[in-house]
Formats: C-alpha cells, sequence, structure tokens
C-alpha cells in the first residue's frame, strides 16, 4: 500500500500488547475511497505470496533434479 | 554521475560504517527519487523476484529470496516460527509414577518432544472439548517399569548390567489408535521423530504408566507446537575495495574477514586482494581497528536479497514449511479481503 501513488498516509499503531488490536489508518489523496487501496494492497499481497509460491516451488523442483544429476 | 550512484547506494544498499548502520529504512517510495518510477507493479517485481536454493541437507534448507521488501520476508519468518501448526503432546493422563521425576516435569518433558505425524491429517480440537475425537487427537501410551538384572555380575557397578529398562526413551512411545484412525490411516506410523530422545532414568520397583493426548497446535500458543529448530534470515554481504591493496596492507586485510572472503593473486610479482565471496562473511568489522585499512573498504548489504536458513525439528522437512509458511499468509489476506466485503462500510 506504501508504493500506491494515491495513498497520502498509511500506518498502523498495536494499541496494547496484551490485546490482539491492531489500529490501521489509511488516507487517500482526492476522491478516492479509502477502502479500495486497502482492498487493492491485500489483493496485491495475495498475489506477491501466490508468486513467490511458485517461484519457490520451481526453484526446489530445479535444485533437487540438478542434485540427482550430479549424483549419477 | 556521483550523484546517481549515492543514490543507488541509498536505494539499494545499507551500509555498516564504523560506528553505526546508515540507510537502514526503505526509502524508495513513489514520488521520493525523482526520475525513478517506485509505484507497485506487480510485473515488474515478478521479473525482477526470484528464489534460488543453496543447500539442502538433514533438516536444514539454504535459500535465497531477491527483489523481495523486508516486512515480506520477516513476516514469512515469524509465520515459520510460530504460525505453522504441528502435534504435540497437550494432555498426560499419569496413572502411575513412582519415579524420581515428577508428574508435572515429566508432562512438561513429554510435551517438546517432537511428533512424527503430518499436522495437515488433523483438525484443531474444538474449546472446552475434553474427551477428543479421531480427527484431532493423537493417543500415545508409554508403560515401562525397571527391574533387576538376575545375571549380573556381583561386584559390577555398571547400570547398564545391573537394570533392565533403567533409561525411559521416548522409542517406548507407543501409538494407540482412536477409534477409527487404523482405518483413517492404514500406512501411518505415528511416533516421536527421534528414538533416542531420554525422558527418564529408572530404577528397580519404579515404574512409569501414562496416556498422552497429541493436539494441534501452534507455536504462539506454546514454543513446542513449533515446527522449526530455528528460522533466521540475513542480508547478503557487500564488500567494495575503494582503493587497491597490495602486499603487507593485503595480508591483513584477508585476516580481518572470514576464511575465503578476500583472495590474494599474484599480479606482476605484487600480491594484490580481491574480494572472492562476500557471501561468506560474518561482518565482525575487524578492519575498522586497522587505521590504514579502514578507509578503504566500504561495508554493505544489499538491501533485497535474502538468504534464508531454515532448520526443521523434522517432523515436516524444511521446503514443506516454507511453502505452508506463505500459504498461511495468504490465507490471512484472504480473511481480511472476505472481512471487508461483509462488514458493510457507511
Amino acid at each position: 500500500m506504501l508504493f500506491s501513488p494515491d495513498v497520502e498516509f498509511c500506518g498502523y499503531c498495536i494499541t496494547h500488547p496484551s490485546e490482539s488490536k491492531i489500529n490501521f489508518r489509511i488516507q487517500t489523496r482526492g476522491s478516492l475511497p479509502a477502502v479500495e487501496p486497502f482492498r487493492k494492497g491485500l489483493n496485491d499481497l495475495m498475489g506477491v505470496c501466490q508468486h513467490v509460491l511458485d517461484t519457490f516451488e520451481k526453484s526446489m523442483r530445479k535444485y533437487r533434479a540438478q542434485r540427482e544429476e550430479e549424483m549419477q | 554521475m556521483a550523484a546517481k550512484r549515492s543514490t543507488d547506494e541509498m536505494r539499494e544498499r545499507v551500509v555498516l560504517g564504523e560506528f553505526g548502520v546508515r540507510n537502514v529504512h526503505t526509502t524508495d517510495f513513489p514520488g521520493n527519487y525523482p526520475g525513478y518510477d517506485d509505484a507497485w507493479d506487480p510485473r515488474r517485481f515478478e521479473e525482477a523476484f526470484r528464489v534460488d536454493v543453496v543447500r539442502e541437507e538433514d533438516g536444514l534448507l539454504e535459500f535465497d529470496m531477491v527483489g523481495i521488501d523486508a516486512a515480506i520476508a520477516n513476516a514469512f519468518r515469524r509465520i515459520l516460527l510460530a504460525e505453522v501448526p504441528t502435534m504435540a503432546v497437550e494432555k498426560v493422563f499419569v496413572y502411575n509414577n513412582t519415579s524420581i521425576v515428577q508428574d508435572e516435569i515429566l508432562a512438561h518433558r513429554l510435551g517438546l518432544i517432537p511428533i512424527r505425524a503430518d499436522p495437515r491429517l488433523f483438525e484443531y480440537r474444538n474449546q472446552g472439548d475434553e474427551e477428543g475425537t479421531e480427527i484431532d487427537t493423537l493417543q500415545f501410551q508409554l508403560k515401562i517399569k525397571c527391574s533387576r538384572n538376575p545375571q549380573a555380575a556381583k561386584e559390577s557397578s555398571d547400570p547398564n548390567e545391573l537394570y533392565f529398562n533403567h533409561k525411559v526413551y521416548s522409542k517406548h512411545m507407543t501409538w494407540v489408535p482412536l477409534g477409527n484412525q487404523t482405518d483413517l490411516f492404514p500406512d501411518a506410523d505415528f511416533r516421536p521423530v527421534h528414538d533416542d530422545i531420554l525422558i527418564a532414568l529408572l530404577r528397580p520397583g519404579q515404574e512409569i504408566d501414562v496416556l498422552m493426548h497429541c493436539v494441534k497446535g501452534i507455536g504462539k500458543d506454546h514454543a513446542k507446537f513449533s515446527p522449526v529448530a530455528t528460522a533466521s534470515y540475513r542480508l547478503l554481504p557487500d564488500i567494495t575495495l575503494l582503493q587497491p591493496i597490495e602486499d603487507e596492507a593485503a595480508e591483513t586485510l584477508q585476516k580481518c574477514f572470514s576464511p575465503g572472503v578476500i583472495e590474494i593473486q599474484n599480479i606482476k610479482g605484487k600480491k594484490v586482494a580481491r574480494v572472492a565471496n562476500a557471501r561468506l562473511d560474518t561482518f565482525s568489522r575487524e578492519v575498522f581497528r586497522h587505521e590504514g585499512l579502514k578507509n578503504l573498504v566500504r561495508l554493505a548489504r544489499v538491501r533485497n536479497h535474502y538468504i534464508f536458513s531454515v532448520e526443521s525439528t523434522g517432523i515436516l522437512p524444511p521446503d514443506v514449511l516454507v511453502t505452508e509458511a506463505i500459504k498461511i499468509l495468504m490465507g490471512k489476506c484472504q480473511r481480511f479481503l472476505n472481512e471487508l466485503d461483509t462488514v458493510p462500510m457507511e
């Protein structure tokens, strides 16, 4: 969310360490409703995680295939 | 040209000075640097991102993640430590314990033993459910009695010869299937990961008879549920020699760093130092203690290159743990998105 040019302010704070609550504040420039960058941020994060997962699995397969070849 | 280099340095490197670390925070937000387009672009991220597996042996996985932000790398590390679920002993029903180890100490030790059971096959136990059902509980029994060996020599003082069963190991724990677990898991072999964990010591006449219930839990609740021995990351070191360093200074420089980092080459009869493999260095900053060398070397770390090291306790292989951690982060995002859609906003 910090990397979106529409977001004017984005931050969080924890009200008290014993309670599991986080206060999240997003402020947008102009007329965009604040929920939008939040939603977009979550979707982008999901996309990042999915890509990380795919790349990691591909790398593991490649590494294991390479090791099989070296053993033979 | 120099200005561009220094902004690149500020964006991409964390510099280790003599008395402190500079450029720690991420600064490449949109609008901060004129001439750079920093707005989030998934395609640019995907092109720049890569994962390289360096080493996999014996439950230890070392891999590099390049092109990711610190917050996300840290999130993976924290999830690996605290939120990937495993099965561990939670309730211990003590029928008989005449050993010298107190009940609660014995129960604590049993809880910390890693159990080889894939947590994805089980559900979390419902709150308030004391009995446990076959989809959320694994039952183990430990029943052992120490006795004297009648064949032992008269003068022997070796406990291994004198007594039977005086050492209680984790291999003495046996799985007791509940309900239809034998049908649900026909090929499964649920037991502790290691057979040689010493639980207690006994002498003749003492016995331990306990029944244990294993449940699924996460590390945040109790550290016994953490699936990793440890999960850590470090940033890739980057050592630059600002001027050529020769002869004796080169030898001193080589000794300042971990072995293998600095290599001395023989060019036209003179010994010249060269950075061979900065990755091996542990950054003890020994070079700052030498007046002549400290201004000739720049110690830095590459900001978005993370060298992860994940060591598993043996319950699940480390690469499975990493994939589970990433899926858990995705699950959290999804839950948030669902909340956003269902809760009405004014």
